[in-house]
């Protein structure tokens, strides 16, 4: 990475004649994006004025003061956007290369920039939801939560540090690629077998840390003792334990998972968590 | 509870739910329960306990997943004020959980409304562009609506946690021990609502029979999180290496 941000900086770096982006005005770009794609975020743009927030630099360096194109360049980028801030850095870079190459009088209509944008803004929010927010950051939770709960503080400093440096560089480096390889390299990456075999992977490892968490952290017993002839068997002590301790958990969050599934809503399925609690409990059932 | 260390709650709600710790950065860590009871833990002066429930409450929004605006509840409201009742007033972990994930539904209004009045800030964007004034597109990116995220935000938490977790806990313990147990076996359960959540992310085709693995070997063998973490990276390399050695022999 170090080379390629050296080479880059080479190739743009010395050039400060107007129509053309040095790499102050790139990182500028992508802080902007980092720390304001979501600064607006609202029902009827989402992350619309993020993005032209994040151009503005570049804007600000391609066009004159009160110029026709400035203000259509500001109008442009402030439509409709949603996508993973994070994944979708790359998009970003692409856009700031594509209106580079436009001010210097590239053939590139405003149709190419926004069907670029929109094209890509879905798929890309798809795959960066599921790697980044369905097990990556499940994942690095996991690790910081077991670690926690015995009251360790490692483990949410150790989460903090991970996570922000993942997402960091996730963000800077799909940036900067994005720049630099253009709208062909972006779609054969996600083209190519890459993306499948790390959600793959990364599906395994998560299955496999949430069945553990299930088993160490989902708490449900039942007190309930039969009598059979003399004998008083209690329930979970003598039958759950020694088949399968957690047995109750497993299922709890396995009929969670089903109701999810049929397209019961998260509030209905914790109103019923709650329900099934307060009747277990008063019927001395859990 | 301090003043002082109302405000400072309130502040750290703000801080997880604004732009201003880097974007996502803040989303990913001030946002959730591990680590703002943590910080909440350090503000009242308890940072051991703040850690445990923080991670407790964070367990039922594991799989936590904001696609397209949509927000399942507010792990931060739960985390900060959870924590803080549980720490104030001394109450049992899995009843803290009880009580702070409902608490994070009223989150969601916070989420809804701020959404909903930023759409104004676009318009104004909108003015701005057409004047082409650049330099003024941060007032409605950042100023206007960080400052509306920090009146939404920080106002209600140092409120309720000035006057609310101290009444909250004399209520539970005027209710008595029943209430207390009710509160534990649902704090216990609700765990299983975020791991379900989660799971309806990734549990697909073949990579279900994982979950019911490490469920499994945990309970057996009475495993930590970090080493099945180890052990479930080797047993997905394992598994790819497997398929791929399949896959080159069919052809």
């Amino acid at each position: 990475m170090q080379s390629n941000i050296a080479e880059n900086a080479a190739i743009k770096g010395s050039t400060e004649e107007n129509g053309k982006l040095n790499r102050k005005d790139i990182v500028k770009s992508w802080l902007t994006w980092l720390f304001f794609n979501q600064g607006c975020y609202n029902y009827e743009r989402m992350q619309g004025v993020g993005f032209c927030h994040a151009m503005v630099p570049i804007i600000n360096k391609l066009y004159k003061d009160k110029s026709e194109e400035k203000s259509k360049a500001l109008q442009r980028h402030l439509g409709f956007f949603n996508t993973e801030p994070n994944f979708g850095a790359p998009i970003v870079g692409l856009t700031v290369a594509m209106e580079e190459e436009r001010a210097n009088g590239a053939d590139i209509s405003d149709d190419a920039i926004n069907s670029v944008k929109t094209g890509l803004m879905g798929p890309i929010a798809g795959i960066g939801d599921t790697v980044i927010q369905g097990v990556l950051v499940p994942l690095l939770l996991a690790f910081g939560i077991g670690l926690s709960t015995e009251g360790n503080l490692m483990g949410p400093i150790l989460y903090i540090i991970l996570v922000s440096t993942i997402v960091l560089g996730i963000s800077y480096i799909g940036f900067m690629q994005g720049y630099k390889k253009g709208r062909d390299a972006i779609i054969s990456f996600l083209q190519s077998g890459v993306i499948n075999k790390v959600v793959t992977g990364a599906g395994i490892i998560g299955c496999i840390v949430l069945g553990a968490l299930v088993a160490n952290y989902v708490s449900l017993s039942t007190p309930v003792i039969l009598t059979i002839g003399q004998q008083q068997v209690g329930l979970q002590e003598k039958l759950l334990d020694v088949i399968l301790p957690k047995a109750l958990p497993l299922g709890i969050t396995y009929l969670t998972y089903k109701l999810l599934d049929k397209g019961f809503t998260s509030i209905k399925v914790m109103l019923m968590i709650i329900a099934t609690g307060i009747v277990g409990g008063l019927l001395g059932i859990f | 509870m301090t003043v002082l260390q109302a405000v400072m709650l309130g502040m750290i709600y703000f801080l997880g739910n604004s732009a201003l710790i880097a974007g996502p950065i803040g989303y990913y860590t001030f946002y959730r329960p591990l680590v703002a009871g943590f910080l909440t833990g350090l503000v009242l002066g308890d940072p051991v306990t703040g850690t445990i429930v923080g991670a407790t409450i964070n367990l039922m929004y594991i799989g936590f997943i904001a696609a397209g605006g949509a927000l399942p509840g507010d792990p931060c409201l739960a985390g900060v004020l959870g924590t803080a009742l549980a720490i104030t007033s001394h109450l049992d972990t899995q009843a803290a959980v009880a009580i702070a994930v409902p608490l994070g539904l009223l989150g969601t209004l916070i989420w809804f409304g701020r959404l909903t009045i930023s759409a104004f800030f676009a318009h104004r964007a909108d003015k701005y562009a057409v004047e082409g004034e650049s330099s003024k597109i941060w007032l409605m990116n950042v100023l206007a609506p960080q400052s509306l995220i920090f009146l939404m935000t920080f106002v209600p938490v140092t409120l309720a946690a000035l006057y609310g977790t101290s009444s909250v806990a004399n209520v539970i313990n005027l209710l008595g021990g029943n209430v207390l147990h009710i509160l534990i076996v649902v704090g216990g359960m609700m765990p299983a609502l975020g791991i379900g959540l989660n799971l309806r992310a990734i549990y697909k085709g073949e990579t279900r029979i994982f979950f019911f693995l490490g469920f499994l070997i945990t309970v057996y063998f009475n495993l930590t999180m970090i080493s099945i973490g180890f052990l479930s990276v080797c047993i997905a390399l394992i598994y790819m290496q497997l398929t791929e050695r399949r896959e080159s022999n069919a052809v």
